[in-house]
């Protein structure tokens, strides 16, 4: 699995549909794909972080899910905004997304082959 | 040795700066060891204690939660804890004397606890004279100095006066304490990334 992250509007998704040649009709936007098996074509998963807001919301575990959709795809490529960088927010739940997420993208690192995050839509590969 | 570690909520910043400061007082040992021909009664007392100063005021569940979750992390690593919410630098009155390696988390709390009182709102100059001239006599009186802060600039929001002068001072804060550090480390994703 490759990690993409960076702040919003940094150019993340460009940069690996031209890396990895991907076209965009592939990329899935903030949901994983229900077929598990998906060997195919290369995954992407693109707003990884509306994911893990979505399954908050549905009360899902996050956590969980994404680690098992990993044991099934482990080529897969996401990408994440970076959203912890910033005044911790009053709402509950909104400061529990952010460091949920973070938390997250921690454990999906550790998992990876190679992170890399992307500034002003130019790699810095950090692992 | 002082470090300088930054990251977002959720970065994995806090354990990594306890692995540095283990390291560090773990460093000072086997060169105390490789320099000096000591025996063993004298090594012991030359390993440096490890202090950790936590500047979180708790106030209701989250915040007790918080404080679990990190007192589990830094269980079995041999840290003795002094909790200092404002005027950092008195947590030296409660250090034995001797070799000390100090973590420091973190200064996002520390300033938001100086700048805000009950009685009255600090300016960002004030704050940050306050906050670096303490940690300036941390610094001289610690064998190791590790300081956690927060990167609280990058969520694109304007906000209200009073916190846009915190943020302003936490930037200020933090630039200085970077100058004043021999390391400075942003931890993304838990992946240490060095800046100095």
């Amino acid at each position: 699995m490759k990690l993409i992250i960076g702040g919003t509007a940094q150019g993340k998704l460009e940069y690996v549909l031209l890396k990895y040649d991907v076209q965009k009709n592939m990329v899935w936007d903030g949901v994983l794909p229900n077929d598990r098996k998906l060997n195919k074509n290369i995954v992407v998963i693109n707003h990884f972080h509306q994911w893990v807001k979505s399954r908050m919301v549905s009360g899902g575990c996050p956590e969980d899910e994404i680690m098992s959709f990993l044991d099934c795809n482990e080529d897969c490529i996401i990408i994440c905004d970076e959203i912890g960088n910033g005044i911790v927010p009053i709402d509950p739940f909104e400061r529990e997304y952010r460091e949920r997420t973070g938390r997250i993208l921690v454990q999906l690192a550790m998992r990876a082959e190679e992170v890399e995050r992307i500034i002003c839509g130019i790699g810095q590969k950090i692992k | 040795m002082m470090v300088l570690v930054v990251g977002g909520s959720g970065s994995g910043k806090s354990s990594y700066a306890e692995k540095v400061t283990v390291s560090l007082a773990q460093e000072s040992v086997k060169e105390i060891t490789k320099s000096e021909n000591t025996s063993l009664s004298d090594f012991k007392l030359n390993i440096p204690k490890k202090y950790y100063l936590a500047t979180m005021q708790v106030f209701d569940d989250e915040g007790r939660k918080k404080v679990d979750r990190h007192r589990k992390l830094r269980n079995g690593k041999g840290f003795f804890t002094i909790e200092q919410p404002v005027r950092i630098s008195s947590a030296l009155e409660k250090m034995e004397d001797g070799d000390r390696a100090v973590l420091l988390e973190c200064i996002s709390n520390l300033t938001a606890n100086e700048m805000f009182s009950e009685k009255k709102t600090m300016t960002e100059i004030q704050v940050t004279e306050n906050v670096i001239r303490d940690i300036k006599m941390l610094k001289e009186q610690t064998n190791h100095l590790v300081v956690v802060s927060n990167n609280v600039f990058e969520d694109g929001i304007t906000y209200d006066e009073t916190t846009t002068k915190y943020i302003r001072a936490m930037g200020k804060i933090n630039q200085k304490l970077a100058a004043l550090a021999d390391r400075v480390v942003e931890v993304v994703a838990g992946i240490p990334v060095t800046l100095k």
